[in-house]
């Protein structure tokens, strides 16, 4: 793609999300998010093939879906309240409506279907910015309407999310598949305590998003979409292996490395607010998604030929760079002491 | 106790920056070092604890283990030399800083004040000894055991992180220095019963109980020597220490939650000494062992006399100097003859004649021969227990005659006897692997006479 059209799509895609976060008027929300799906539709079919045009039409569709109905609730919030400004909802069938449109952006279940399908059929980098940037829209609009959802509907969409992300990912061996899984449970996780405090949802995002983008770099630096070409990474560059793990074990929320830290303080949330079975269950079923990561990592890192071994293996043309990944990495994984500065958060 | 934390972190540069021939010595010397550091901490007041700051103390329960901690490392090195000399030096030193990785996080184990702390750091301590199992185990049954080591012990714990934070919001702050003065009786009711549970499930499952204790064998057989060591001398003594810890926080509860605990102890112990009677694979006979010696350990620590504290406690200490002292041994058949079965490996006291004298000293120690400690933990542990009940002596005789049976069968398979033609040209026993036994032996013998610094607490 020319250089020149690719930096103003991806411009328009930041550009979209910014709207959404800073507006104050329901309309300019809505019209950020169709700025946002409307741009980064060419930056998914980056590769011209009929695989990404599926994705890609998979994704539009699902979005617009979204929008749509995100468009009923707020003029069914205006009908009721008579102004665009966006604090709380006030009416529980818009509030219903508009957490149902943002789930479906998301991938919350039950709207999670497109999740693995889009995530597959886009080449990485695309993959990316779909599993991290595209989050963060959705995610603020319910960070700012969170005191008037319905705790039902959120909750239940919440574990059901953990489930199907743990449960969907135990047989899978593509790597953005597995991607997509996770991070439907991570927004399972995010959206649990949202109703409880806010702020670690956002702290859960943060943390997410650099955990994805240390995984994806790692996947991007090897080249590698199945978990057999992953396997390979120790013939190419050995240290990336232990990356791997270091970042997987992260991401299945293992101490002492920093994925620990939403998880215990959600967990920690929950329970000072007296609902103790719903935190115990969550953490249970966070251990399917261990499982399938722990697979990954005896695939790649743990199990290791003493010599290098006969096989067919992809062909590396140069490395790629991949500017802020130390950071990135050290980020992912030793930030666990630091959680006594989350009170800077409040 | 930073003068034992910072030196144990920084044996990690100390591996990646040595020279090739000189990264066994740096790290088992400076270890040593550690080691003998350490042993001032045993000099502790009579009933109070050594408090060092608001985050870490050390009181005449943990005084022990973290001794045995610090001890077991350089041992540990001693032991992984031969199995390692044959990878590249990027691996060896990679081992070395899992083993030093795993170490830190035990010694933060054994001394945090918050118990909050305890349990990351006892969740910390899977993962460099997952690695070990997986990466440096010898056969293809390693993964399945590593698997089985992560899921057991992770589903145990996850309900006591919800367990710990619920009791941290009743009372207020989870310091344990705190709590032991402010301790109230639990109300009764079932929301505390699945306290209780939740608690206790997780150590239930390290120590292991008998019927959550089919990870053990697994990983203990799969494990290098160096894992195998680490785990049956401290990482089952992280459940006890566990336990002994949160039971203060959980009466009246446990008088009648224990019981069903302690039916599967009283049982399981000497199911799993039969099973030994039947074991052809040399590492899975001392992992049941382990096993049923640990059962020993719940019974007492869930009937909550003094006497029964004191029990575990030297149960403990003597068990993980025994077992660990049985695991380098089998380690020795098994580097010579790369097989784990104990009929290949028999008759060995002719061939190695002083390998034998440990041989009988660390089954006489299994069996808990007077005046060892493990006898005396093993004693105290019957006699609080017959106070408790007077049928288990029943149960309790019959696991130590069987204790005895399997100690000695597994004693004379070994040393005794002809032996086969097909182990005539085994090396014979390296200075090393002799000096690692007597480190072995020799703070076991020496604790036999002065056992009052193991006895705990409740002294």
């Amino acid at each position: 793609m020319n250089p020149l059209i690719f930096t103003t799509i991806l411009m328009t895609v930041l550009l979209g999300t910014m709207i959404v976060m800073m507006s104050s008027h329901w309309l300019m929300i809505w019209i950020g998010f169709e700025m946002n799906l409307l741009a980064i539709i060419p930056i998914l079919m980056k590769k011209y093939n009929p695989r990404t045009m599926e994705a890609s039409t998979k994704y539009f569709l699902t979005q617009a879906t979204a929008s749509m109905l995100l468009m009923m609730a707020i003029i069914i919030n205006l009908m009721h309240s008579g102004q665009w400004t966006i604090t709380k909802v006030f009416n529980p069938t818009a509030s219903i409506i508009m957490t149902s449109a943002l789930a479906m952006k998301l991938g919350l279940t039950p709207f999670h279907f497109w999740v693995p399908e889009v995530t597959q059929g886009i080449s990485l980098t695309s993959g990316l910015i779909l599993l991290t940037w595209q989050k963060l829209a959705p995610m603020s609009i319910l960070y700012q309407i969170s005191p008037s959802i319905n705790l039902n509907i959120l909750l239940t969409m919440a574990v059901l999310s953990i489930l199907v992300g743990g449960w969907g990912g135990l047989n899978q061996t593509q790597l953005r598949k597995i991607m997509a899984y996770s991070s439907i449970a991570h927004m399972g996780w995010m959206t649990a305590v949202l109703a409880y405090n806010p702020t670690l949802t956002m702290l859960n995002m943060l943390i997410y998003i650099m955990m994805t983008l240390t995984m994806f770099m790692l996947f991007i630096h090897s080249s590698s979409t199945t978990t057999l070409s992953l396997s390979h990474t120790w013939n190419k560059t050995p240290l990336t292996t232990t990356l791997i793990l270091i970042t997987l074990l992260s991401m299945g929320g293992l101490p002492p490395l920093s994925g620990f830290m939403p998880k215990w303080m959600i967990i920690q949330e929950l329970t000072k607010n007296s609902s103790i079975i719903l935190p115990t269950l969550m953490a249970i079923m966070a251990l399917l998604n261990l499982y399938f990561y722990m697979r990954l990592t005896y695939s790649t890192s743990l199990t290791m030929f003493p010599s290098t071994n006969n096989m067919k293996m992809k062909w590396q043309f140069e490395t790629k760079r991949i500017t802020l990944l130390p950071p990135l990495i050290v980020m992912s994984s030793l930030l666990l002491p630091l959680t006594p500065m989350l009170s800077i958060l409040d | 106790m930073l003068k034992i934390i910072i030196p144990t972190i920084m044996l990690m540069p100390l591996t990646w920056l040595s020279k090739k021939n000189m990264i066994w010595i740096n790290t088992t010397t400076y270890s040593l070092l550690i080691s003998l550091i350490s042993l001032s901490l045993l000099n502790q007041p009579s009933n109070n604890s050594l408090n060092f700051s608001l985050m870490f103390f050390s009181d005449p329960l943990s005084a022990p283990l973290l001794v045995l901690t610090t001890w077991l490392l350089p041992l540990m090195l001693m032991a992984s030399q031969h199995h390692l000399s044959k990878e590249p030096l990027i691996r060896k030193k990679l081992y070395i800083t899992m083993l030093t990785m795993l170490q830190t996080f035990l010694i933060m184990t054994f001394t945090a004040t918050e118990l909050i702390s305890f349990y990351i750091l006892f969740e910390a301590t899977l993962v460099p000894t997952l690695i070990i199992i997986t990466r440096w185990g010898n056969q293809t049954e390693r993964l399945n055991a590593g698997l089985y080591f992560l899921f057991y012990t992770l589903m145990g714990s996850l309900p006591l992180l919800v367990a710990l934070i619920s009791i941290q919001n009743l009372t207020g702050s989870l310091n344990f220095l705190l709590i032991q003065y402010w301790n109230q009786a639990l109300p009764d009711s079932w929301s505390n019963i699945f306290l209780w549970l939740a608690c206790m499930m997780a150590f239930m499952v390290k120590m292991p109980l008998y019927g959550l204790h089919l990870w053990l064998p697994k990983a203990h057989v799969e494990a290098p020597i160096a894992g195998s060591m680490v785990m049956a001398a401290i990482l089952l003594k992280l459940g006890g220490y566990g336990m002994l810890r949160i039971t203060t926080m959980l009466n009246p509860q446990t008088s009648f939650m224990a019981y069903p605990f302690l039916m599967l102890s009283l049982w399981g112990m000497i199911m799993t000494s039969s099973i030994c009677l039947r074991q052809t694979d040399l590492k899975s006979l001392i992992a049941y062992s382990s096993v049923s010696h640990m059962a020993l350990v719940i019974v007492a620590v869930l009937i909550q006399t003094p006497w029964s504290y004191m029990g575990a406690t030297a149960l403990m200490i003597a068990h993980g100097l025994t077992s660990s002292m049985l695991f380098c041994l089998a380690n020795s058949n098994y580097e010579r003859t790369h097989s784990r079965t104990m009929i290949l490996a028999r008759g060995l006291q002719t061939l190695l004649p002083l390998m034998a004298a440990w041989w009988l000293l660390a089954s006489l120690t299994n069996l808990a021969l007077p005046p060892s400690i493990n006898l005396i933990g093993e004693l105290f542990v019957v006699m609080s227990s017959f106070s408790w009940s007077n049928i288990t002596i029943i149960l309790m005789g019959a696991n130590i005659t069987i204790t005895a049976l399997y100690s000695l069968y597994m004693l004379i398979t070994t040393q005794r006897g002809k032996y086969t033609h097909h182990i005539n040209s085994i090396k014979p026993s390296f200075t090393r692997e002799n000096a690692l036994m007597a480190l072995h032996m020799t703070p076991l013998l020496l604790l036999s006479l002065n056992p009052k610094i193991i006895l705990g607490f409740t002294y």
